[in-house]
């Protein structure tokens, strides 16, 4: 097939002879015409950087998905994909796809501050969680010494202020305290006589605290108070000692899914909620739904948000949820909680312009409130703590509480409750915290 | 591929198939016009090598092409398992639900809770971190969730009893699929074929280079050789790595399942 050295092309019909040099130079031509024409449609949708990605920033959920706590939290990661979800959808938060991250830390105190110092490592701008007063007191060194913002949901003893840490979540006099008042009141019985049960951890511990100093300056009184592990399922002991303590009425702060077990043997003693109720700091609607409906009906819940509270906010929220969730999905007080503090980050993210740390908490102390579906919730500058409503609620057959009391407004916070902490005082806008005399919670 | 060529699995399949062609035809046409002269000069001198390297050529192209083949039906039967895989996991996932779903409440409301989880959890996190070749590490938490949960169970009745050895044999079957799924994110063709695959390409392409012929007729024939050898290329390339690229296996079969499960 070779041809010859010597043999010529013939013309070509123009006249111009199709040479070597001709057709390259055509080629060429032709080759970088095509490619200026067809290279933006080419590249576009690939990460050749034409035209480039959403950049992204990471967030790290830190919420117990195995073990006894993970009855309650992992319905707040749920909550908190949601969140994120559908600002991913609504165009990302400053432009920035957010990208949660969300490690068991496996109910384990210990396992908390590793499991966020890898989330840190992998460059998690906040986090998101924690469950018991442990595993916050636990991430706290962590947190200061990377000057990072943990978004705390969960109601909790008071007794903190930390510059890096937002609480959502109810401290005593938001919670424990308006609701003690009121089963003291003629509306709640005149109880008089309370017995005190609590996981034994920080939080019962300093919240029955609390209530032994409150409850010394009125007629009432402790008659009996016991600790159990947070796993414990022998609640029948425990029962027959208040049965003998003469109470009337029980302040329940067992944690996560101890409260099974308690609420059966209640239920098995043939206690009546009517002449003896239980009156939990920690149970919810998304636990009620781990027992059985015969074992709750009438014990009180006491809470800043309820299923059955009656907003546009909770409504649109509950449909929104259960729409990506599940219709059977029910939703409880720290859910609530959750979902609002990751709103409020990115208020203040916005806010601020900013991601960094510092930025976030000033655009928290100059103001920012989101319309939660239990009402308005804000950041108080001083305590970094959330104003909260003081709802408490009856169990119902269908197990969702009915609200029977209700603030008008949000309760401000007060970490410090004078009774207990007398000389403490926290206000970030004036100097941060101002230290008492130290107190034994044991005392 | 020997090195992780992500973004071409980000651009639409198309445009990838077009861009790898246009790579082998523009490789062979700018070889055709700096190595050809080269190469030809010494064709020229001696009469008949040209008939020489047209046989070699034809014979090269049997056994390459059988190469070819040989690896595309490969890579083809890595995506069918793939693909089998993904729907083994959803099916075992479907009658394990349709198991828990038998429990007493709340036991049952929670399992059921926790399989749901786990499904949306593929759908939305998994499988967008398959697309990229990244094995997603938090659905172990959601499976082990799962497994600690059903195994807490006791049973009462004989009834029961029964139930639950039936949901623990298809837990033990979904998270046999999973495991096998989870190993085909990173499966793909070893590093040698690849070596062999491209070095057996330019070697066609050089020969089809030292052809002697007229330019015109090197340019035109050769670049249509060159542009065939890209989309066989192009073929396998896709396949090799059976979650990513458009054309790749979806979460479809996930989808149908949480859809029926959200409505529950």
């Amino acid at each position: 097939m070779a041809i010859p050295r010597n043999t010529t092309l013939p013309p070509a019909p123009s006249g111009r002879r199709l040479s070597r040099r001709n057709a390259l130079g055509s080629g060429l031509a032709a080759t970088l015409a095509a490619s200026r024409v067809l290279a933006p449609s080419l590249f576009v949708g690939c990460s050749l950087g034409i035209p480039s990605r959403m950049p992204t920033v990471k967030i790290g959920l830190l919420h117990s998905q195995t073990g006894p706590l993970a009855i309650g939290s992992t319905s707040l990661r749920d909550v908190e994909l949601d969140a994120v979800e559908r600002f991913n959808a609504a165009g990302g938060v400053l432009g920035h796809r957010i990208e949660p991250q969300a490690p068991d830390p496996r109910s384990r105190t210990d396992l908390f501050p590793k499991r966020a110092t890898a989330l840190l490592d992998d460059g998690a701008v906040a986090l998101f969680g924690g469950w018991t007063s442990d595993s916050r007191k636990a991430l706290l060194p962590l947190l200061e010494q990377r000057d990072s913002l943990l978004f705390y949901p969960v109601q909790y003893e008071g007794n903190e202020t930390s510059r890096n840490v937002i609480y959502g979540g109810q401290v005593p006099n938001q919670q424990v305290l308006p609701g003690l008042e009121w089963f003291r009141s003629a509306a709640g019985g005149e109880r008089r006589k309370f017995f005190l049960i609590g996981s034994d951890y920080v939080y019962p511990r300093t919240t029955n605290f609390i209530v032994r100093k409150w409850l010394a300056g009125t007629d009432a009184a402790v008659v009996g108070e016991e600790y159990v592990p947070l796993d414990h399922a022998d609640f029948a002991p425990v029962v027959a000692r208040i049965v003998e303590s003469g109470a009337d009425c029980i302040l329940n702060t067992v944690n996560g899914e101890g409260n099974l077990p308690l609420l059966a043997a209640l239920f098995e003693a043939g206690i009546d909620p009517a002449k003896l109720p239980l009156v939990s700091t920690s149970i919810s609607e998304d636990d009620l739904r781990s027992m059985p409906a015969s074992h709750a009906v009438g014990q009180w819940m006491l809470s800043s948000y309820f299923q059955t509270v009656d907003t546009p906010a909770n409504a649109a929220w509950m449909a929104g949820f259960r729409s990506e969730f599940g219709r059977d999905r029910v939703f409880g007080d720290a859910m609530e909680s959750a979902w609002c503090l990751i709103n409020l980050w990115k208020l203040a993210v916005e806010k601020a312009g900013s991601f960094a740390t510092d930025a976030v908490r000033q655009a928290f102390a100059a103001g920012v409130a989101f319309e939660g579906p239990g009402g308005t919730m804000t950041i108080d500058p001083a305590s970094q703590h959330a104003t909260k409503h003081f709802r408490l609620g009856r169990v119902r057959r269908d197990r969702l509480c009915e609200v029977v009391v209700s603030s008008d407004a949000p309760l401000a916070p007060d970490p410090y409750p004078q009774i207990a902490f007398p000389g403490w005082r926290c206000d970030w806008t004036k100097g941060g915290i101002e230290r008492g005399p130290e107190v034994s919670i044991d005392g | 591929m020997p090195t992780d060529f992500a973004w071409f699995y980000d651009i639409p399949t198309a445009k990838a198939a077009l861009l790898m062609v246009a790579a082998f035809v523009a490789f062979y046409w700018i070889g055709a016009v700096i190595v050809r002269p080269v190469l030809r000069m010494f064709v020229r001198r001696a009469p008949g090598l040209n008939d020489l390297i047209g046989y070699i050529l034809s014979c090269f192209c049997v056994f390459y092409g059988l190469l070819l083949g040989l690896i595309a039906v490969t890579a083809y039967q890595n995506v069918e398992s793939a693909e089998q895989n993904v729907t083994r996991e959803a099916a075992a996932l479907s009658a394990l639900y349709e198991d828990v779903s038998r429990y007493s409440d709340p036991f049952g409301q929670n399992l059921r809770w926790l399989i749901r989880d786990y499904t949306r959890y593929v759908i939305k996190y998994a499988w967008p971190l398959q697309q990229q070749g990244i094995i997603p590490q938090e659905g172990s938490i959601r499976a082990e969730a799962l497994f600690d949960r059903l195994v807490d169970f006791q049973p009462s009745t004989p009834a029961e009893e029964i139930l639950h050895a039936e949901a623990l044999r298809q837990l033990n079957h979904f998270l046999e699929c999973r495991r096998l799924r989870l190993h085909s994110v990173r499966s793909g063709l070893p590093r040698a074929m690849w070596y062999v695959m491209f070095v057996g390409a330019f070697f066609n392409i050089l020969l089809c280079w030292m052809f002697d012929t007229r330019f015109l007729t090197q340019l035109v024939l050769g670049g249509i050789l060159a542009a065939y050898l890209g989309m066989m290329m192009y073929l396998i390339v896709d396949m090799n790595h059976p979650f990513r690229g458009e054309v790749s296996v979806s979460a479809e079969a996930f989808e149908m399942l949480y859809e029926r499960m959200v409505e529950d």
